[in-house]
């Protein structure tokens, strides 16, 4: 992570204060969110020569998708495609990454004047770890003695109160969490850096740009949220995020495994729509690619657990982008069992099965199945709720409003903050990468027409124009 | 070498002290933490004990150390993921994990 001091036009300031008395830096550009669609919006921002800061909730860029296994319909390596990314982020100079940012505020100051500045209010979550001393050597994560379930494995294995947050996370530093740490000094004492800082407090940032665009992405509707389903409670009744890691090459089993007991799973079920279109659960629409995902993973499934039965409990199929639709054909002919049904509710079994009760829609009415393991393809609900945050507006689904979503999807109702990715609502990652390319190309024709307005060569080629002159002018 | 010592005491004491105020103020996280650091240190060398007596499938573990399944399964997962445990062959619809051969440093012991 850079936070060197920049310019706001070559080279954008961040000055990181210690023991919480804050910090602030003028950019051209903030990014909300560190995830596929921010750091492709920061990337394209940057290369046109404008400065951005990415402001990234977590310890580590890089969003939901680095957390996948593989990604439809090309069955290409989730990592291979995000980690080239956030190493072109982490290492422009044009871009800066906070990361363990909240955002406290986010508003449009002085709009009065030449249009006025973005101004964001941070809180930086202390890390508790010298950031610039860590050399990510994880000896820190090896001594220490305390387990706690680690959400990046889905929760199926531990991760220690001090750790990296997972292999490829960028920055690679070790992050302790005071609510899992017993304090017992043995990560300092092995730290080769002494970069343990057990006091750390956090940190009010503070920064200033022309524009904003917020890529705050999704987060999975939750399964404690439907009765019917075990609200979370039955074992062997997984989320499709969880899959993804049982999937994974660095899983937490390193193999797909039941996991109330390490079984090999010999019949393994999805109920689709388990978290959309669903009015009890509050969430009417469809989430786009719960259909894609559930098949991927069947698909992949297949290929490590040949002799397993996989049903995908469907009410319809929706593939509807870019050879999706040969996507489907293929897992229907690779052996997936696709029922026209929808799923009433699940049962736990003795033994550790879990029994599927569903209606048929195809007329074999009212029927039951159990399966080994049971995956929910749940839907999509937005990753931020600006809320008193910033003033932007929300559409009924809860999700970032765009203006005119038909003819500039990007456009938000507060001038100067755009939308990309799942921010503004469901989509894939294909459709994620595209709308943050649009938002950022949006972004910079509003800093371009904001600098030619105010009369400032602001604009690259402008600047370049200038410098031209310049050294024209002192040869 | 008594100035230098003498000159070290200090600055061990303060951070002593500071180490005491942390763990006072965050006390509601210290307590639940230490407890189950103790629990899963238990857990982990019983699954060690049994371990060390030949390879064994999670449910077979689980039988051995009373420790429930699930639970069984992730402290493995975990361990495996430190390097003290690999995954061997395979019994019917279970994988057998043993102690790895030469486990690198370790908080756990």
């Amino acid at each position: 992570m850079d936070s060197a001091a920049h310019s706001p036009q070559d080279s954008p300031q961040v000055v990181t204060g210690t023991g919480g008395t804050g910090g602030m830096g003028v950019f051209d550009a903030l990014v909300i969110g560190g995830g596929i669609a921010g750091l492709q919006t920061a990337l394209d921002l940057a290369d046109q020569g404008y400065s951005c800061a990415v402001v990234e909730k977590d310890a580590s860029i890089g969003g939901a998708m680095i957390r996948l296994s593989k990604v439809f319909p090309t069955l290409d390596c989730a990592s291979c495609i995000t980690t080239p990314k956030m190493a072109a982020a982490a290492h422009h100079e044009k871009i800066t990454l906070l990361t363990c940012c909240d955002v406290d505020r986010l508003e449009r100051v002085n709009a009065d004047e030449d249009g006025g500045s973005l101004v964001a209010t941070l809180t930086q979550r202390p890390r508790h770890v010298d950031i610039e001393a860590c050399i990510g050597c994880r000896k820190c994560e090896y001594a220490c003695p305390v387990l706690t379930p680690d959400a990046e494995q889905g929760g199926f294995s531990g991760r220690k109160a001090i750790r990296i947050p997972f292999s490829n996370a960028i920055p690679q530093k070790a992050v302790l969490d005071v609510e899992h740490c017993m304090l017992c000094g043995k990560c300092a004492e092995v730290c080769p850096t002494q970069a343990i800082r057990y006091d750390q407090k956090p940190e009010q940032l503070r920064l200033e740009a022309r524009a904003a665009v917020l890529a705050t992405g999704f987060r999975l509707s939750p399964v404690a949220d439907k009765r019917q389903y075990g609200l979370g409670a039955i074992p062997n009744v997984i989320d499709s995020l969880q899959m993804e890691r049982l999937l994974a090459p660095h899983g937490p089993y390193g193999r797909v495994l039941r996991p109330s007991d390490g079984m090999i799973p010999d019949s393994i079920a999805y109920v689709q729509c388990a978290g959309s279109r669903d009015a009890s659960m509050g969430v009417g629409y469809c989430s786009r690619v719960c259909c894609m995902y559930a098949i991927k993973q069947a698909m992949l499934l297949s290929g490590s657990l040949p002799l397993a039965d996989i049903t995908i409990y469907y009410m319809d199929i929706r593939a509807f982008g870019k050879n999706y639709e040969q996507f489907y054909q293929n897992a229907k002919a690779m052996g997936i069992e696709f029922v026209k049904a929808k799923v009433a509710s699940l049962d736990p079994t003795e033994g550790g099965a879990v029994t599927v009760h569903y209606e048929d829609q195809t007329g074999a009415g009212v029927a039951t199945r159990e399966h080994d393991l049971v995956v929910l393809s749940m839907g999509m609900l937005p990753g931020w709720q600006p809320g008193q945050v910033c003033p932007v507006a929300i559409a009924a689904d809860g999700f970032i409003d765009t203006v005119a979503p038909k003819t500039l999807p990007s456009l938000t109702a507060m001038p100067g903050v755009f939308v990309a990715g799942a921010a503004a609502g469901p989509k894939d990652i294909v459709d994620t990468i595209t709308e943050a390319g649009g938002a950022a190309m949006q972004a910079a024709k509003y800093l371009a027409a904001r600098a030619a307005n105010a009369g400032l060569a602001r604009t690259p080629q402008a600047r370049t124009e200038k410098a031209s002159i310049q050294e024209a002018s002192h040869g | 070498m008594t100035q230098a010592k003498t000159e070290r005491t200090p600055g061990k004491d303060a951070k002593k002290d500071a180490m005491k105020a942390l763990r006072a103020e965050r006390a509601q996280w210290v307590g639940p933490a230490t407890a189950k650091a103790a629990e899963h240190k238990k857990a982990q060398k019983a699954i060690r004990a049994c371990l060390a007596q030949a390879s064994a499938t999670p449910p077979e573990i689980a039988a051995a150390t009373g420790l429930a399944p699930d639970t069984t399964l992730w402290l493995l997962a975990s361990m495996k993921k430190f390097g003290e445990v690999v995954e061997a062959d395979k019994t019917g619809a279970y994988y057998r994990y043993a102690l790895a051969a030469q486990a690198p440093e370790s908080g756990e012991g």
